[in-house]
């Protein structure tokens, strides 16, 4: 068998240092647009699953607790938030107050979700200070001003869908009517673009001010948003959360992803999964027709072989090695495509209703794994044509008659 | 060289190189039978020069593709060195071309993305020597028909007699017990078929080597020690030179 090899190794590259250049760049080139077909696509819907995945990061941070079913709020916060500290694998917490509200600018009013939080913890937490889009986030005195998302405003993204509040901006004044009831009028400090319905349609003002106007203590809040050292460890802070004693419910981030995205998700994992395997019979049978094609073309000369005494399995190995070699060499030219399109769409991201940008994520996993899908179906796509032709009566492969 | 390992093996040469019986070779082609071969028998011995003639379609080239393990025969049988080969399983067949028989075809047949050493190399390298020995091997005879100089050229940087040369050197690398070549002159002028038919007289002449040629020219007769005439499918004549 190891001389049978050693014969094919020979023949093959020899057909590949001396066979037609232009063909074999023509094969290389086809092939590496199906390697690139199979990975570049699950890529871009890997960077659409992430950005979904991310919005998410916004309100939950790693990990969410959440009052009980049947409380409206965390009553003993504080006393969480010292628990949940002193876990070594949470590298910061906070809590927040949610209260529904409608929200009057001039003529205009919208029902919102505002959330009170403490400014300074949230740097350490959530993205909130860092999408801001104009004016300033909040500070640690901040006590007559919002940030408004903005969907809320006319002209930025989403807000032609939803109801906004016409030409509000930076430094206009705004009524605020809690849904208890109570009236404020805040001075608006910034406007926040997540390119989310989660963020952008919300507002945010300090925890305190929430407080007051729901009249509540210290202890009380609506979550505990827990951003933890690794994201990868977040299953087991929960764990260890649940362990300290935390009785309130306690999500991680993928598990309020899975219950809100998950239909999307799933319609993303759907498509992602038929491209595949579309993609994996293109081409494996266009892999065949390249080899099927060859081996017709040199019908003759497996017959010379042959009739010279060259095994069957040597011919055979030789078109295996070769159909390898042109799958090895489009894998490689391939992977130089793909990472120069990665690198395009990373610089360059794909925009979505004109700010939502997607960004390909690579998936190491699926390029190993349709590596060696092509190697394999390349190996099967030389081996059966051959296998074929070696069959044949060798008058019939050298002269086309018996 | 290697010697084929099986219950009839014989070492020794006898008198009879080939012994042929009553050899046929009947195909279909649409609704007719052709009868390429009809009931030939003869013997070879060893260290003969044989052409073989006749018309086109007299089946010489269908009996030398049977002699030389290419087809098979419908009926007959037909012995080299004494070993029957009449029903020999395919593998051993190849294995007997490969190690005991040389051909030689008219359209050279060599691999045309292989170097004329390559085209060699492989078969030594079929019978299990390193690439290293295969490739010295495969020079030496090269030099043996005057290529040693255009070892690394492929078919299309030779001539035609240099390329039929290349098939010469191939056939006769693993030191046949008969080299078979197929009109080996057919595609060459005469200068070139000259030199070629001076490769064989020196191959027969210097080394024994036991030849049989098929061809049409009346002129390559100068060269061989036998002449079988065919005419459909039987032979007709058998002369052997002083």
């Amino acid at each position: 068998m190891f001389k049978d090899f050693k014969v094919g190794a020979v023949i093959a590259s020899s057909t590949l240092k001396r066979g037609n250049k232009k063909t074999l760049a023509f094969i290389i080139f086809v092939l590496a647009l199906i390697f690139i077909n199979l990975v570049f696509l699950p890529s871009m819907m890997g960077g659409l699953g992430r950005m979904f995945t991310n919005f998410m990061e916004y309100p939950y941070g790693d990990i969410v607790i959440e009052p009980s079913e049947d409380n409206t709020y965390i009553n003993n916060a504080e006393n969480i938030l010292k628990k949940v500290r002193s876990i070594q694998e949470v590298r910061s917490a906070t809590k927040r107050l949610d209260v529904g509200a409608s929200i009057k600018y001039k003529e205009k009013i919208v029902g919102s979700t505002i959330t009170g939080l403490l400014p300074s913890e949230e740097y350490d937490i959530s993205n909130y200070p860092y999408i801001i889009n104009e004016g300033e986030f909040l500070g640690d005195f901040s006590r007559d001003e919002i940030i408004i998302g903005a969907m809320l405003v006319e002209g930025y993204f989403g807000s032609e869908i939803y109801d906004n509040l016409g030409t509000v901006g930076v430094g206009s004044f705004i009524n605020v009517t809690y849904s208890n009831g109570v009236k404020r009028i805040y001075k608006v400090k910034g406007i926040m673009e997540g390119t989310f319905e989660l963020t952008d349609l919300n507002a945010l003002v300090h925890y305190k001010e929430i407080k007051n106007v729901l009249g509540v203590d210290e202890n009380k809040a609506t979550s505990i948003v827990i951003r933890v050292k690794n994201p990868e460890d977040s299953a087991k802070a929960k764990e260890k959360i649940i362990a300290v004693g935390v009785k309130e419910p306690v999500f991680t981030n993928n598990e309020k992803s899975d219950a809100i995205l998950r239909q999307a998700m799933e319609s993303l994992d759907l498509v992602n999964v038929i491209s595949r395997y579309v993609s994996l019979i293109v081409g494996a049978s266009l892999i065949l027709i390249i080899v099927y094609i060859n081996v017709l073309h040199r019908k003759k000369e497996i017959g010379i072989l042959k009739a010279i005494g060259i095994s069957p399995n040597s011919i055979i190995l030789s078109y295996a090695i070769l159909s390898a070699s042109y799958v090895l060499f489009g894998i490689c030219v391939g992977l130089l495509l793909y990472f120069g399109l990665i690198f395009y769409f990373t610089t360059n991201p794909v925009i979505f209703y004109e700010s939502i940008e997607i960004i390909p994520e690579i998936q190491w996993l699926l390029i190993i794994q349709s590596i060696f899908t092509m190697i394999i179906l390349s190996v099967i796509a030389g081996i059966i044509p051959a296998w074929f032709v070696t069959k044949q009566k060798m008058i019939e492969a050298i002269w086309g008659r018996e | 060289m290697v010697c084929y390992k099986t219950k009839n093996d014989r070492s020794n040469l006898g008198e009879r190189m080939i012994n042929v019986k009553n050899l046929k070779r009947h195909y279909k082609t649409g609704q007719i039978i052709v009868k390429a071969l009809n009931g030939v028998s003869f013997d070879i011995k060893p260290g003969e020069f044989i052409a073989i003639m006749g018309p086109s379609g007299s089946g010489k080239t269908t009996m030398l593709r049977i002699l030389g393990l290419i087809d098979t025969q419908t009926s007959g049988e037909y012995t080299i060195d004494k070993l029957n080969l009449t029903d020999l399983p395919e593998e051993q067949r190849r294995y007997y071309r490969l190690t005991q028989l040389g051909y030689v075809f008219q359209d050279y047949a060599l691999i045309d993305e292989m170097s004329a050493s390559e085209n060699i190399k492989i078969l030594s390298m079929m019978e299990g020597k390193e690439k290293i020995q295969a490739l010295k091997e495969a020079h030496k005879t090269l030099v043996k028909v005057g290529l040693g100089d255009k070892d690394k050229r492929v078919p299309n940087q030779l001539s035609g007699g240099e390329k039929q040369r290349v098939a010469v050197a191939r056939a006769i690398a693993k030191k046949p017990k008969i080299l078979f070549a197929d009109e080996p002159c057919a595609n060459l002028d005469t200068k070139t078929s000259e030199q070629v038919l001076e490769v064989f007289k020196t191959l027969n002449k210097k080394y024994g080597q036991t030849i049989v040629m098929v061809t049409h020219e009346e002129w390559h007769t100068k060269y061989v020690s036998r002449v079988i005439q065919l005419k459909d499918g039987l032979i007709v004549s058998d002369k052997r030179k002083r």
